[in-house]
């Protein structure tokens, strides 16, 4: 593949660099006949995020450059450090790079950067190709019952408010209002913390459309970067999700050029969320022996969310999905067909695979909550049935 | 002030010591300096691990007044730190006149500033001074110079700044051909490599005979990038035992001008 990227849209290849950085450590390049497409995935592979560049954004496409077979997709994953490094400052790039040429050869163990700048300087970075993988999450877009799309400034403006120290944000989407809060860790003395919870109309957004009230808790840091680049583009986002345990999907795209999809996983909310929301005079030791014993969770208005949880936690299933292409196999598995034409078309087919996302691990809360009531100043020992105290300790 | 100025080894001022300022913070990478006021001018010199040798170079129709004893040797060792942070005492802001006071071998180096816009306030310094330690003698007499290049310093600042940072170790390559000037880099996998040509505008002039490859300390090359910043102009000489000189003309409106300048040793090939 070798391919042309003018002037001012090196800057947007730049700051799509950066995004990704945010997201994950691997950068993974795939050429198809008609696109490019920038893939990464975080280690713990709870986020997920994929740039396609179509042919129009380039100068110059020439995808079976190397080859003249043209029914092998070109793939390979380089180190994001590498990356970052040749797409060094973004904000200026426009300012000094002239022309970018990007090379990829599947036979060779380099990717190619050339950006050819003013004062006839040509810089070239020689990155290292590490795996001719690719990676595809499978995930719901389109389909999903909540869909709203807003300005960028909204919501950065809304997390403007949020503390640094923050590290996951839990929407509450009804059909009325989004009510976005910070998640606060149950391990966190209450009086030590600060609660920011905001509340938008449905109004407020450009469009806005909520079928089925949820819940849903994802990281920060991901939400943050992504608004970034929305903003330094100054382009709208569109906001999927589902449930609680099913990704959020965020699209920032420009229509013509290039789309972009930013999936993260969600968790539930915080405890202190769910108490509140549950019935007043559920405390919070109940509660959280409910949910050990796995009875019906406490948001009683919401009762299918706890029962769908625990279906995608026990499922033991995977985000995301490695495909493995052989170089120069031909016959695509029926599966793999499907993953690469939803990456080539994926404006028009409708993906739909299996709901088996798992939310990000709770469990240290859940763990210590199963012994935290042994703890509490009203727990009597003697009130558990069949339990005795001290047995045997001094049989010998 | 002829009350007996005479005797002292060496007198300067100056209207303002801002540019000073800025030009001796450019090689302040060490805490103390070589100071040395010859009849040409003021020169002071930092040295980095016998690798580098950086100097600040003001020649004396920079100041108003100017007087050495032609029979001494006006040469000692002050902390660098203290003297620009005296330079520096009203603010990055605030114009000060200059003047300076080295009466003898041993004796403190007398600062006196005044503010331009507040006539009654003055500040009066004493840098205590040391017996200077020998400086090397970088140059080397029976080396030729192989390639000679004159640059605009702020796009050279450009190219340093996107060097790698992981990167230790910089190669220069400098041809007749095309592309004159190439800069390599080794990356942790990667190979970055940026290429000039003699006909690029940030090129004021280039003179290179044969194709020569050196090799640097890429920290040692980035301890001139302070200097960069204020200079507008580079010129690079490289001599035939592989020693850099690169000596940068300050960025000033006035006809008068000051210079600093960088000797550093190369890497020898290990094979």
């Amino acid at each position: 593949m070798k391919c042309h990227v003018p002037g001012p849209n090196v800057k947007v290849l730049g700051r799509t660099v950066h995004v990704l950085a945010r997201f994950g450590d691997e950068l993974y390049l795939e050429s198809l006949p008609d696109c490019v497409l920038l893939k990464t995935l975080n280690a713990s592979e709870s986020a997920y995020a994929m740039i396609k560049f179509n042919n129009s954004f380039f100068s110059y496409f020439k995808y079976n450059f190397y080859s003249t077979e043209d029914n092998e997709s070109l793939k390979c994953k380089i180190s994001m450090k590498s990356a970052l490094n040749a797409f060094k400052s973004p904000t200026h790039m426009d300012k000094q790079v002239e022309n970018l040429e990007i090379k990829l050869d599947p036979d060779a163990c380099k990717l190619i950067f050339q950006f050819k700048c003013k004062h006839g300087i040509v810089k070239t970075h020689y990155v290292s190709i590490l795996d001719c993988k690719a990676t595809q999450a499978v995930y719901t877009k389109d389909q999903v019952p909540n869909r709203i799309i807003t300005s960028q400034r909204l919501l950065s403006e809304t997390l403007g408010n949020f503390q640094s120290s923050d590290d996951q944000v839990t929407i509450e989407a009804t059909n009325q209002s989004l009510i976005l809060r910070n998640y606060v860790d149950a391990n966190i003395e209450l009086t030590k913390i600060i609660r920011t919870q905001i509340n938008l109309k449905a109004s407020e957004f450009d469009s806005y459309t909520v079928g089925v009230d949820t819940t849903i808790t994802f990281t920060l840091k991901e939400f943050r970067a992504l608004l970034a680049f929305a903003e330094a583009l100054s382009l709208p986002i569109q906001l999927q999700f589902e449930t609680t345990g099913q990704p959020v999907v965020f699209i920032v795209h420009n229509g013509t050029t290039f789309e972009a999809h930013f999936v993260m996983a969600t968790s539930k909310p915080d405890a202190l969320t769910q108490t509140q929301a549950s019935s007043q005079n559920n405390s919070r030791t109940d509660y959280k022996r409910k949910e050990v014993n796995n009875s019906v969770g406490p948001m009683k208005k919401k009762p299918h969310l706890d029962i769908d949880i625990s279906k995608c936690l026990d499922e033991d299933s995977h985000l995301f999905n490695y495909i493995d292409i052989p170089e120069e196999t031909d016959l695509r598995p029926e599966k793999n067909g499907t993953t690469e034409a939803n990456a080539a078309e994926e404006d028009n087919l409708q993906e739909y695979m299996d709901c088996d996302i798992p939310g990000s691990p709770t469990s240290r809360t859940k763990i210590k909550s199963v012994f935290k009531r042994c703890f509490e100043s009203t727990f009597d020992p003697r009130s558990i049935q069949g339990v005795k105290l001290v047995e045997n300790s001094d049989s010998d | 002030m002829d009350d007996g100025t005479s005797q002292y080894y060496f007198t300067a001022s100056m209207d303002s010591g801002k540019t000073l300022h800025s030009l001796l913070k450019a090689i302040q990478f060490q805490e103390s300096a070589v100071f040395c006021a010859m009849s040409e001018g003021l020169k002071l010199t930092v040295e980095e691990g016998k690798c580098v040798q950086a100097s600040a170079y003001v020649p004396a129709d920079n100041f108003t007044e100017y007087h050495v004893r032609d029979d001494v040797d006006v040469i000692f060792k002050i902390s660098i730190a203290v003297l620009t942070e005296c330079l520096n005492i009203f603010g990055a802001s605030e114009e000060s006149s200059l003047k300076m006071y080295y009466r003898s071998e041993g004796s403190p180096l007398l600062l006196v500033l005044q503010p331009q816009s507040v006539h009654t306030v003055m500040t009066d310094c004493e840098i205590a001074t040391q017996t200077a330690d020998c400086l090397l003698e970088l140059r080397d007499e029976d080396a030729t110079e192989v390639a000679k290049l004159v640059l605009k310093a702020s796009a050279f600042l450009g190219l340093l700044a996107d060097l790698e940072r992981s990167c230790d170790v910089m190669e220069l390559h400098l041809s007749p051909d095309h592309p004159n000037v190439s800069i390599v880099t080794y990356g942790m996998q990667d190979r970055s490599c940026i290429e000039v040509p003699k006909s690029s505008d940030m090129m004021q002039s280039f003179s290179c005979e044969q194709p020569v490859t050196l090799k640097y300390q890429l920290p040692h090359i980035r301890l001139i990038m302070k200097a960069l910043a204020i200079s507008s102009k580079v010129v690079l000489r490289c001599s035939s035992n592989g020693l850099l000189l690169l000596q940068l003309k300050l960025e000033k409106d006035e006809q008068r001008q000051m210079f600093s300048e960088f000797h550093i040793v190369p890497l020898l090939d290990d094979y």
